[in-house]
């Protein structure tokens, strides 16, 4: 987690989380990045939302982006698979590296980034179709699977979420039925489907009642065994319950990133500590 | 010190830490003044502090039960983080070891008791000594949990072992007494718990001094503690014939 920044220093943090035998992991696994970011301003127009970003999101870990809104976490995940491409005016410099590639340069075929990189929105948003369909849709887009291979990905898709039990026997009627909680894990569900390396979450359970936003951290925790996760939440407890790094952004700054535990324990800045405390003045 | 923190944008959770720093300091106001009473019962043979300092301990006892049930509030309706969270924690910790600080204050006062029906042949220069020190690494940690106040817990983390030294020095100094005359014995042994008692509340302050540290830095103190307690390793051997 090598960091070097211009005019601000967050302090990222090497030390591993000292928790016993639950969180025990090899420094190695820590160390390998899945993504790494570096030096990376975003622009709205002449407004520097993201400024001299360095961040790795460790490989099959999840990072927690905190920070008061506006902060520019989200901006950082509509980065990481290049959602700002469809709007005008709107562009990034810097390196986003993942697989020897930098991201973010032209060239890089955005549509195949995509389905490396998967991205839910805070409002669950199933298409308009049927249960299968919603899962199939996006697999069709790059593969060409048999009917039989197809439902086996369906299932395999949809029994990872838990929610195989509660939908496999009307798969055909229309997801806008299923309740908010159910559509949110069917949305998880459908960016899994296509196998991508990372998934991105932007508040995933700030519609959602607690129970089903326990439902989603259950299987975020599955997940991260497969795959690298980056969630943006407003929830600092859920921070706190999900993520193995924290990094805090302030006005477009990283202040801090560190393994959760001391994130929450014992933060190094100032402006960390009173945010995750609710001092922020 | 710690750098100020500012105020927490909810004022109801503010006031409950501060009323939570309150309970701790009146705590530590209590158990210190029972000390005190009971080392004017020993050193100056007063019966009216000792039971003074015998009723005092169940104030302090109920003090501990109410920051407990305080600190179990907080954890459970706040979900406190950072250094929100080490503060709470460490006041349980710390007013456990206030409890237990006033626990063996009592034992001293009830042994000074038993202690006043005999007559000493010798002076209790050294227990003197030894217990205003005690009192000086009391007050100054309960200083530095109500200023929250890392170098001051520092200090009293490093002084504990000249209370070790001289216990170590009167634990061979009663030994020799009852060597030397069988009748002494029995007020020997209680000042032997007298100055075992006040070597256990030097503990309990470092204890207190430890976590007041790990509450304003968000580490612990590493290193090993100096210790001076040699008297577990202390062999007497009888006189030749």
């Amino acid at each position: 987690m090598g960091m070097t920044m211009g005019d601000t220093q967050p302090q990222q943090t090497t030390a591993t989380p000292q928790i016993g035998p639950i969180e025990a992991r090899s420094d190695e696994a820590l160390n390998t990045a899945r993504i790494a970011i570096r030096n990376l301003d975003f622009f709205y127009g002449s407004n520097r939302a993201l400024k001299a970003i360095t961040l790795d999101l460790p490989d099959k870990q999840v990072t927690g982006m905190i920070g008061p809104s506006g902060c520019g976490k989200s901006t950082l995940l509509r980065v990481l698979n290049r959602m700002y491409d469809l709007y005008p005016g709107q562009r990034a410099t810097g390196e986003v590296m993942m697989d020897g590639e930098n991201i973010i340069a032209p060239g890089i075929d955005v549509n195949q980034l995509r389905s490396r990189v998967g991205m839910v929105f805070q409002k669950p948003t199933p298409f308009p179709m049927s249960i299968y369909d919603n899962i199939a849709f996006g697999v069709k887009l790059h593969e060409r699977l048999s009917k039989a291979a197809m439902d086996e990905r369906v299932e395999w898709s949809l029994t990872r979420a838990a929610l195989w039990g509660e939908v496999k026997d009307r798969l055909p009627s229309s997801a806008m039925g299923l309740s908010g909680g159910q559509q949110q894990r069917l949305c998880i569900e459908r960016t899994i489907a296509t196998r991508p390396d990372v998934i991105l979450l932007d508040e995933p359970t700030s519609a959602l009642d607690p129970i089903s936003t326990l439902k989603i951290e259950e299987l975020i925790d599955e997940l991260k065994h497969e795959f690298t996760i980056a969630i943006v939440t407003h929830n600092m407890q859920q921070a706190a319950r999900c993520a193995d790094q924290v990094a805090f952004f302030f006005i477009g700054e990283l202040v801090e990133v560190g393994p959760a535990l001391q994130m929450f324990t014992s933060p190094r800045q100032q402006r960390t500590q009173e945010y995750i405390t609710g001092r922020f003045g | 010190m710690a750098s100020e923190m500012a105020e927490h944008i909810v004022k109801s959770y503010e006031g409950e830490l501060k009323r939570l720093g309150a309970l701790l300091t009146e705590m530590g106001g209590l158990v210190e003044s029972e000390l005190a009473l009971a080392c004017e019962a020993v050193l100056s043979r007063d019966a009216v502090a000792a039971s003074a300092a015998v009723e005092a301990d169940p104030k302090v006892d109920a003090m501990e039960r109410e920051v407990e049930q305080f600190v179990i509030r907080l954890l459970a309706l706040r979900q406190p983080v950072a250094q929100d969270l080490r503060l709470i924690v460490a006041s349980l910790k710390i007013t456990g070891d206030l409890e237990r600080i006033g626990d063996y204050a009592a034992n001293v006062a009830k042994r000074s008791l038993v202690l006043n029906q005999f007559t000493l042949p010798f002076s209790l220069t050294g227990l003197g000594h030894m217990a205003r020190l005690v009192q000086e690494n009391l007050k100054t940690v309960i200083d530095a949990v109500g200023e929250r106040d890392a170098d001051k817990a520092l200090e009293v983390w490093r002084s504990d072992e000249s209370v070790d030294a001289i216990y170590n020095a009167l634990f061979r100094e009663l030994i020799t007494y009852m060597m030397e005359d069988p009748r002494s014995i029995t007020p020997c042994t209680h000042l032997l718990f007298i100055a075992k008692n006040l070597e256990r509340i030097g503990d309990h302050a470092t204890n207190v001094a430890e976590t007041v540290y790990y509450a304003v830095k968000g580490e612990p103190l590493t290193g090993q503690r100096p210790k001076g307690d040699t008297s577990a390793y202390a062999v007497v051997r009888p006189a030749r014939e």
